[in-house]
């Protein structure tokens, strides 16, 4: 063990170099939309609520009007970009041992449990996820660290996912801690 | 077995008699301020005392006899029973094999009486039951009674514990197999070591809020005044200024000392921590003495500590990680010299390695983020500073030095937090190296190890850099080892964790 990541630029002195390889699934299709829809949603609150008070508000100095500009772009290009990117991040799979996500957009985050320590596992359906026939699962471990969601699965394959988890999870012994 | 004076009925017995005492003491020291309050304005009108005199006498009786009256307790085989309440009726049962912690506490009035307060912890809820007060021999006979019944009566459940147990028997004495091992002292106080409190800062919020309390006052004095202050200022300039400086040192030195040792004498008087049926037991305390029980099946790991000015004077500090107590993280030893925290914690995990090994370097790009942390950080305040000298009038020359003295600690606090960077797999323990100021190592049994988060920032991923988080249900439920190479992240996991990664690795040779 002492012989890996010496330093940065040596290549390592390991016999093997394991890479952890992508989780097997996507996220349904649906998410695109359904992501588009609720950034729309939150940063057009915020924009509208920008400008309303930039037009509203008597005697504001110009350069205020750049800082609303500004925020609109950002926002449409938050809400043009960060559907697609973080419909290509996002992945998930569940084999008979163990979970694995990978998620984000700007960042990467990604996520192991052991299936034998899983404690609980949840499906969320909000209004806007159900209109987009959306569902999403969370399971959590013994740890406040530890719980790992799985974002917009279609319902169906999240009914799936749930029933199959359960199932494994029951049939593990022990306080999972 | 814990005297059952319950009389005809099946075993229940009462908390000692000398509650009757202990509560309504209480409950004065309690209610004290208003009651004198609400004395001093009816001693104005003599009228009131003949009622308001057997209420101040009443009250606290009542307050005493009725929880005495009607709270019982009893252990039967499986379980122990606690009933309580007049109205509503409470009863808490803890099945023996459950009970994970038995602590016994007293404070100042609790040790006058002779009793002790037994909090029983299950570990699984969050309540515990609580028994307030036993008398102290029944408290100890109960506490050895409810942790023997946990480790010893199945014997198919315990063969590790037991083995364990066996293995740090032998170097006492003859160790004799009887059902009961004596207990193992793993540390006890060293008054050398009072060394440590001044450096300890833990109490200094303490101090702090004194000196916010003082300075109330402060403004009353006459020199604080605005005209006199400007009047006098340029001959302060000119001399005094250093001489007040100066006594401000040596007198907040002196309350600091006075104040550090005396916290240390209180919280760790006859501090004693020994290793029996199975647990940790810790007892110290001049006034209130604790008694911390920790089983050892439910500690992953532990924390060694070394704060900044603590490791100028070979202190450390040491915490124990166990899952499903209320506070997963548990200090164990006093500040005390780090070669008795290392020894200690190498007990508790039983292991070598952990606690001295040298940890895995990170390399030159987490170096360099460590810096940019702590520069980014000086510039935070910098940016305030330069906003507070926009508005006020300060000589630019003060935002300059300040500048200056900012970027060197920064520097100094990045190189640090760099230094105290690193992670190793010892044996079956994850270790990981942490803090800015302080050196913190944390080693955590990879067995209480479930499931990895690996995060990679925008910047992280640019540099081929990761945090790699261990998630457990000990401690603070996490053990985080940050800007590691990705690769050996990905390696430090697979080899922590055999098999966990295995669906999900694609090999490169």
């Amino acid at each position: 063990m002492s012989d890996v990541g010496a330093s940065d630029g040596v290549t390592s002195a390991a016999s093997r170099t394991p890479v952890l390889r992508e989780p097997a699934h996507q996220v349904s299709r649906q998410a695109v939309p359904f992501w588009t829809v609720s950034a729309l949603l939150g940063d057009g609150v915020v924009v509208v609520a920008a400008a309303l008070a930039y037009f509203l508000i008597p005697d504001v100095p110009g350069w205020t009007g750049l800082v609303v500009l500004a925020l609109a772009l950002a926002a449409a290009a938050h809400v043009a970009l960060m559907p697609r990117i973080r419909f290509r991040v996002h992945r998930w799979e569940v084999s008979d041992t163990a979970v694995h996500t990978r998620e984000g957009w700007i960042g990467r985050e990604t996520r192991i449990a052991p299936l034998s320590r899983v404690q609980t596992v949840d499906s969320r359906q909000g209004a806007l996820m159900r209109l987009f026939g959306l569902a999403s699962i969370t399971v959590t471990t013994a740890s406040a660290a530890g719980p790992i969601t799985v974002d917009c699965l279609d319902a169906d394959v999240a009914r799936d996912v749930v029933a199959r988890l359960t199932e494994i999870t029951a049939a593990t012994e022990g306080d999972a801690t | 077995m814990i005297p059952a004076p319950g009389g005809p009925d099946e075993g229940w017995s009462r908390l000692s008699p000398r509650k009757l005492l202990l509560d309504p003491v209480k409950a004065v020291g309690q209610a004290i301020v208003p009651v004198v309050v609400a004395l001093v304005g009816i001693s104005q009108n003599p009228r009131f005392w003949p009622i308001i005199l057997p209420i101040a006498i009443v009250a606290p009786l009542l307050f005493g006899i009725l929880p005495w009256l009607t709270t019982h307790f009893r252990l039967t085989e499986t379980q122990i029973q606690v009933r309580s309440g007049i109205l509503n009726k409470n009863t808490s049962t803890a099945p023996l094999d459950r009970v994970r912690s038995v602590d016994l506490e007293a404070s100042l009035l609790h040790r006058v009486l002779g009793v002790q307060k037994v909090q029983i912890g299950t570990g699984v809820d969050d309540d515990r039951i609580t028994l307030d007060a036993l008398a102290a021999a029944d408290a100890q006979a109960l506490r050895t009674t409810l942790l023997r019944r946990r480790t010893a009566p199945d014997p198919i459940a315990d063969v590790t514990a037991g083995a364990a147990l066996d293995e740090h028997q032998e170097p006492t004495g003859p160790a004799p197999p009887a059902p009961e091992p004596a207990p193992v002292l793993l540390a006890r106080i060293d008054w050398s070591w009072l060394r440590f409190a001044p450096f300890s800062l833990g109490r200094l919020v303490i101090l702090a809020g004194a000196v916010g309390v003082f300075s109330q006052f402060g403004d009353n004095l006459p020199i604080w005044n605005e005209e006199t202050a400007t009047s006098t200022w340029n001959w302060l300039t000119q001399f005094a200024v250093i001489a007040i400086v100066v006594v401000l040192l040596v007198v907040g030195l002196g309350v600091w000392l006075v104040v550090s040792v005396g916290g240390y004498v209180v919280q760790w008087w006859n501090f004693l921590l020994v290793r029996e049926h199975g647990s940790l037991h810790l007892t110290s305390g001049l006034f209130t003495r604790r008694s911390i029980t920790v089983e050892e099946a439910k500690v992953r790991g532990v924390v060694l500590t070394e704060p900044v000015l603590m490791r100028v004077v070979g202190g450390a500090e040491l915490a124990t990680l166990a899952t499903g107590v209320e506070d997963g993280v548990t200090r164990v030893l006093p500040p005390c010299p780090r070669d008795v925290a290392v020894g200690v914690g190498e007990t508790v995990v039983e292991h070598r390695g952990p606690l001295t090994d040298a940890l895995v370097e990170h390399g030159p790009r987490a170096r360099r983020r460590a810096w940019i942390r702590q520069v980014l950080n000086a510039l935070d305040v910098l940016v305030v500073a330069a906003i507070a000298w926009w508005f006020l009038d300060f000589s630019w020359w003060w935002l300059v030095g300040l500048a200056a003295v900012l970027l060197v600690l920064a520097a100094a606090a990045g190189e640090a937090s760099y230094r105290h960077l690193g992670h190793r797999l010892s044996g079956d323990h994850l270790v990981a190296g942490s803090g800015v100021l302080a050196r913190i190592r944390t080693v955590l049994e990879t067995d209480g190890i479930i499931g990895w988060v690996i995060t990679q920032s925008w910047w992280q991923r640019r540099i081929g850099l990761a945090d790699l988080t261990a998630t457990t249900a000990a401690g603070a439920e996490r053990v985080l080892v940050r800007d590691v190479r990705l690769d050996v992240a990905v390696a430090l996991a697979d080899d922590a964790t055999p098999g966990l990664l295995g669906d999900f690795l694609a090999e490169t040779a």
